[in-house]
């Protein structure tokens, strides 16, 4: 069960090039991800067939699962196309004083 | 034979690393046999991390979350009587009925063990592993993971066997016959406990005993790791029927290799009971290999919330005129998840073989899921072998039309999960199981609601 607090779940310092961090919130593993220096977090897993999605392209706003070519809205969770039909839990995400923090959307 | 000097106040760092490693040796005082296979198997352990897990067992079980990292072993200072009573677990088979004897362990280490008298004097051990395997060295050496659990098979059994610390053990000889049920309970009490029990059950020629083994936590919020392994063997003519009911708390997590094997004209009724935990993995293995020997195997199991419920099983036909007869029945809520894969394996030897597989399962929720995968591999040609697996949603007519006669939707509900489960609970000799897992599935039908 989710709080709806903040959590710290990483700081700026770990991001150093990379464009998204493996991080987990209550047990749920998510993907950080810096996309023009905003910040969008997702859960880590797709909803077609229960596998990550942490290595999957990112085009325009959009996740594409690198199994299936299930396609998932960063922003929204939103399932885009088949194979996947739901969505993904997205996190709400703040920096303060270099620090990450991040709390689930309802 | 026992190590120079046994330190159990020590204290065993977090993880398992060489240093929590060694500073766990220093905690344990056994023979040098297994203190040299506990150190094979952790050089194992080490190399098989950095190779993948094989993808048909592991591909659809997510386990980026455990993070062994966090999970500590107990030192093995002695768990004290008033512990083993303070914090009652939550125990489903207890006083349920008259056992002949038990074994409880609190977080890896053995609490209290009891065996009837008549069964000690007739030569029956039955006790915990940490123990026998000092007063009984050279038979646990000769049965301890040398034909059931492989440690080389993955990661997993090689970590349970660098780390094994306790577990129950029941040998009985040559055509001692149990009638009353034992009793093994397996609870974790303390945050970020693991437990690495091994149950070693040992049947000689025309032995018969009953074993109900439960896994339970004293708390519902804490975190656990069990990292088991269950070996039965057999030999010829040899009765067996072994329960185990997982039943831990939503934040553990269970991973186990477990594996009979069966001799000629040997029978093993296994039963398996998964109710709890965060995630449970069990790899079950079934290994027919002599002529006419039979194991009919059972699968309860219920999830709810965002459980997982994984099993990977595996029925090999070694020997001729042999049967098997697995069935198992999820049932599924919320966002849970069920997999099992499931294999028959006929060698060549395995003439006349009866196998059978079946995999019923029944989704609460349009959120849960299920991957169910029979397969067969057959290497005779005079075989009978089927399998199959179904998986389907409560038909809202069939709710109606108990809501229609005066039920409430909870008792309709109950009605239809019972009559599910009613196939494989008849197939379940012993009564208090049945009520057992009777009882949990009407607790677990009401929670969350």
């Amino acid at each position: 069960m989710y709080t709806s607090d903040f959590e710290e779940i990483a700081s700026l310092d770990e991001f150093g090039s990379a464009d998204r961090l493996e991080v987990f919130i209550e047990d749920t593993p998510v993907l950080l991800i810096r996309l023009n220096e905003q910040f969008f977090a997702i859960e880590d897993v797709c909803t077609h067939d229960g596998q990550p999605l942490t290595n999957g392209c990112i085009e325009e706003g959009v996740i594409i699962c690198p199994r299936h070519g299930a396609r998932f809205d960063i922003k929204t969770g939103k399932a885009l196309c088949m194979p996947a039909t739901k969505s993904i839990q997205t996190f709400e995400v703040e920096v303060r004083d270099r620090k990450i923090f991040a709390r689930p959307v309802n | 034979m026992s190590t120079p000097s046994v330190n159990t106040s020590a204290e065993i760092p977090a993880g398992f690393g060489e240093a929590a490693f060694e500073a766990f040796l220093t905690t344990r005082d056994e023979p040098d046999w297994v203190t040299q296979s506990r150190r094979q198997a952790f050089k194992r352990y080490s190399e098989l991390l950095e190779s993948e897990l094989n993808p048909e067992e592991w591909r659809r079980v997510d386990l980026r979350a455990l993070r062994p990292d966090r999970f500590q072993l107990n030192a093995g200072s002695e768990i004290s009587k008033d512990s083993a009573d303070s914090k009652h677990a939550e125990t489903l088979l207890k006083d349920q009925a008259e056992f002949a004897g038990h074994v409880t362990h609190i977080d890896g280490q053995l609490a209290s063990s009891d065996l009837a008298a008549e069964l000690a004097a007739k030569g029956v051990i039955f006790g915990d592993l940490a123990t026998v395997v000092r007063e009984h060295s050279d038979l646990i050496q000769k049965h301890f993971m040398t034909r059931a659990v492989d440690s080389e098979t993955d990661r997993f059994s090689a970590w349970h066997a660098a780390f094994w610390t306790g577990g129950t053990v029941l040998y009985v000889p040559r055509n001692v016959v149990i009638e009353a049920p034992l009793y093994s309970l397996i609870t974790l009490q303390t945050e970020k406990a693991a437990d690495f029990s091994h149950t070693l059950i040992i049947l000689e020629e025309g032995a018969s005993a009953t074993l109900l083994e439960e896994t339970a936590s004293t708390t519902t919020e804490n975190l656990g790791l069990h990292m088991g392994a269950v070996e039965l063997l057999l030999a010829k003519e040899a009765r067996l029927r072994y329960v185990q009911l997982q039943n831990w708390n939503h934040k553990v997590w269970h991973i186990a290799h477990q594996a009979g094997r069966v001799d000629n004209s040997g029978f093993l009724q296994w039963t398996v009971g998964g109710i709890g935990a965060k995630l449970a993995h069990i790899h079950q293995d079934v290994v027919l290999d002599g002529r006419g020997a039979e194991a009919e195997v059972n699968g309860v199991t219920f999830a709810t919330d965002k459980q997982i419920h994984s099993f990977y099983t595996e029925q090999v036909h070694n020997g001729q005129g042999t049967r098997s007869d697995l069935l198992y029945k999820q049932v599924l809520r919320d966002h849970s998840r069920a997999i099992w894969r499931g294999m028959i394996r006929v060698e060549p030897e395995g003439q006349q073989t009866n196998g059978y597989q079946r995999n019923d399962s029944l989704m609460l929720s349009p959120t849960c899921r299920v991957d169910a995968i029979p397969g067969l591999e057959i290497e005779a040609d005079d075989v009978r072998c089927t399998h199959g697996a179904t998986a389907g949603r409560v038909d809202e007519e069939q709710i109606f039309y108990c809501m229609s006669r005066g039920m409430s939707e909870y008792e309709a509900m109950h009605m239809i999960v019972e009559g599910f489960f009613q196939t494989v609970f008849d197939r379940i000799p012993v009564e208090v199981v049945r009520e057992t897992l009777n009882q949990a599935i009407i607790k677990k039908l009401g929670f969350g609601r």
